[in-house]
């Protein structure tokens, strides 16, 4: 067993973290008044609390997260979607956001289509609903989609939008972030596979320091090397 | 063919020259396959394994889910190529009876809670046998599951103990264990045993020193399998501070 | 399954290369992954090989033992081979009895094995209804695509440095299977008149056509599987073959240099 005291450290499951039970948070667990690790992951301390971001796993929906799904079914009442978590995600036909009938479903979604879509519930038989009915969410006909860790999403993001918003700018590309570690661009050729080799590096290097300006410098290199 | 019992034990050292408490040579590397979540090839003398998990994912069939927490399936199959008379492909008694104990050696340290109706699948292939499959598969399985990203509150350590010329030795090798008078396999988490099988005849003290080894023993493969886990993510860091270095 | 599906943007960005001629993984149409053998790891076995084709990974065991002849061939040895596609491999491999894709690739590798005369059998004579029975059993590991020439590659790389047992059922010293040809799978991929060498697993979904051609070291042609539903012409076939007997060729001098002195 090992005592943890520095921040950043990777531990694995079982890793004794903490005597103070107090301090649990994320991705740890208590046992007899201890706080142990419950993933393979990078400890930090955050205002007090102990947590474990994981290294690896599957995305973890929760009601009102922007997801990108893959259309993998259809029925009656609507369209099954792969959405990167150990349970599917269902877009009911009356959450389409025009009215659609029951028997032309495959009409305006078909299997393979990506949509950027939200999610409005999630019941007690983890049953994930879906909506399209809100301005900002639609189905994904062009571009190029590119699946990262679920834990750099925020990261991609940035504080604010600030590193998005950069490389929306920088990129001159539509950028949509799904929090289920999808990200959907859409450009000219060259700048889309900028876009993907620069949002990859991005999630390889999330977790060190000054990676703002070195992905400044990976886009400006990217460019003149054109 | 029949093989001549030879002496186990000659000056305090076994067939393959080991004392009767030291573990054969393990060889570990996690994530090793493309598709699958979360993966562990591990050598442990000359058994070679390689464990793979997929999870937590949809069950099928649907009706074998559970409501309130994910369910655990694992499967112990060995490649035909595996033993020294070839194997038949496909399950028998003996693998379905390893796959369970091996499952149920793993499960309790599953926070199966966080998942409900789904399923956490570990596979297991056997591609050389030598003795203690089962165990080192188990072995394997963990970093599988770590590597997978499933939450586990601790690495299951695993190895097997016997009796061999009436002395009680560590990890047996092929021969010690189809001549010997013990075959002891036992798995082991956070202080508790999680698994434990016995074949063959022991008095309760040669059970006792058995055990002990065997825990001993399961705490060096702990540290094995921790470190394992550490140099995957050290290898990803490095060629990171490489890519840093070429970027600049 | 839905691992099997592929996004249909994902679809058009690959055909849109296709048309530049141009892959997603930036190798030219013609070009193979990498490949790594590596043989005689599993000692126990009397001869194997790991390969990796890009990410797809098999693992091949050889096995022999004596038993009996086939009642219409009784002078010669007896082939079995075998593909498991166990369940690690791919989340859409289930656990249970072998299904039409593991016994396609078999039957296609032995086929392989087998037309090319590969291995003299009726050296594998041991006496009067006895003959060595030589297993392959191809164990696949990781699917990234293009498992047979995969598992072709492993099964020909085990067989060449694999021993036959004989000090062990007391006929002798061990020595080399007799083996005449390096017979190399080359699968190729149809894409609405374009042909892709090695279709890695996406390019293999949307793939209307995919033909396997064996060929042996003087360049005939020892086995054939046309995969899939697409319908090519005679040309488009010919066209195919061509470029295949041409690239098992390069493959094998890469790979099996030294057996071919």
């Amino acid at each position: 067993m090992v005592v943890i005291s520095e921040k950043k450290q990777v531990v694995v499951p079982g890793d004794l973290l903490s005597e103070d039970q107090s301090s649990a948070g994320d991705g740890t667990y208590v046992e007899d008044g201890k706080v142990y690790s419950l993933r393979y992951g990078v400890f930090e301390k955050v205002k007090g609390k102990l947590k474990v971001i994981p290294l690896s796993g599957k995305y973890i929906p929760s009601t009102g997260d922007v997801v990108i799904g893959k259309v993998i079914d259809i029925n009656f009442s609507g369209w099954n979607t792969d959405i990167n978590a150990p349970y599917y995600a269902f877009l009911r036909a009356n959450e389409y956001f025009k009215r659609v009938d029951a028997d032309e479903l495959s009409r305006h979604l078909k299997i393979g289509d990506l949509i950027l879509a939200k999610i409005i519930q999630i019941d007690a038989r983890m049953r994930i609903d879906l909506t399209l009915n809100e301005p900002s969410l639609r189905a994904l006909r062009s571009g190029r989609m590119v699946e990262i860790s679920t834990t750099r999403i925020p990261r991609l993001i940035g504080r604010s939008g600030s590193m998005v918003n950069m490389l929306k700018r920088e990129l001159k590309c539509d950028i949509l972030i799904g929090q289920n570690g999808r990200v959907w661009v859409d450009g000219t050729d060259e700048n889309v596979d900028l876009a993907i080799r620069t949002i990859v590096k991005v999630d390889e290097e999330a977790h060190t320091s000054g990676l703002t300006d070195r992905i400044s410098e990976f886009i400006q290199k990217g460019k003149e090397k054109k | 063919m029949k093989k001549e019992k030879p002496d186990f034990i000659v000056d305090g050292k076994r067939l393959d020259g080991r004392r009767p408490d030291e573990l054969r040579p393990i060889k570990i590397e996690v994530g090793v396959l493309k598709r699958a979540d979360g993966s562990c090839y591990l050598e442990m003398g000359d058994n070679k394994i390689i464990a793979a998990v997929y999870g937590p994912r949809e069950v099928h069939p649907r009706h074998d889910q559970e409501a309130t927490h994910a369910i655990v399936r694992y499967r112990y199959n060995m490649a035909p190529f595996s033993v020294e008379d070839r194997k038949r492909p496909g399950p028998d008694r003996r693998s379905v009876e390893l796959s369970k104990v091996s499952r149920q050696a793993l499960e309790p340290l599953v926070m199966k809670e966080y998942y409900p109706r789904s399923a956490i699948d570990i596979f297991m292939e056997v591609l050389q046998a030598d003795a203690g499959t089962r165990t080192a598969g188990i072995n394997a399985a963990s970093l599988a599951l770590a590597d997978a990203g499933i939450p586990i509150k601790g690495l299951v350590s695993a190895c097997s103990v016997g009796k061999v010329d009436d002395t009680v030795v560590l990890d047996l090798m092929k021969d010690e264990d189809n001549f010997g008078q013990a075959d002891m396999p036992v798995a082991v988490s956070r202080g508790k045993i999680t698994l434990l099988q016995m074949d063959g005849h022991l008095t309760q003290d040669e059970f006792h020193r058995a055990l002990e080894m065997a825990i001993s023993a399961c705490k060096d493969i702990y540290e094995l399998q921790r470190k394992a886990l550490l140099e995957k993510h050290s290898k990803i860091s490095f060629a990171e501070d490489s890519a840093k270095e070429e970027g600049t | 399954m839905s691992s099997e599906i592929i996004a249909e943007i994902k679809k058009d960005y690959m055909y849109n290369l296709i048309k530049k001629g141009e892959r997603v993984d930036g190798r030219a149409f013609n070009d193979y992954r990498k490949i790594v053998i590596e043989t005689g790891t599993i000692r126990k076995a009397e001869g194997s090989a790991r390969v990796w084709l890009g990410d797809t990974q098999v693992q091949v065991g050889v096995k022999m033992q004596p038993g009996e002849p086939y009642p219409d061939t009784p002078d010669t040895g007896v082939i079995i081979t075998s593909v498991e596609l166990v369940p690690m491999a791919s989340p859409s491999f289930e656990p249970g009895p072998p299904r039409e894709d593991s016994i396609e690739i078999a039957r296609v590798v032995d086929r392989g094995v087998r037309e090319s005369g590969a291995i003299d059998l009726e050296k594998l004579l041991i006496a009067e209804d006895k003959v060595w029975m030589l297993f392959i059993d191809i164990h696949v590991l990781d699917h990234d695509g293009n498992l047979v020439d995969a598992a072709s590659l492993g099964a020909i790389a085990a067989l060449l440095t694999a021993k036959v047992p004989n000090k062990r059922y007391e006929l002798g010293e061990d020595a080399a299977l007799p083996i005449r040809d390096i017979p190399i799978a080359v699968t190729a991929a149809d894409f609405e008149g374009q042909i892709l060498l090695d279709p890695e697993l996406d390019e293999e979904r949307i793939a209307s056509t995919r033909l396997t051609v064996i060929s042996g070291k003087d360049g005939s042609i020892a086995g054939m599987q046309k995969s899939g539903i697409g319908t090519p012409t005679q040309e488009k076939i010919e066209e195919m073959v061509d470029i295949a007997i041409k690239k098992a060729k390069e493959i094998r001098e890469t790979h099996f240099a030294e057996f071919l002195k």
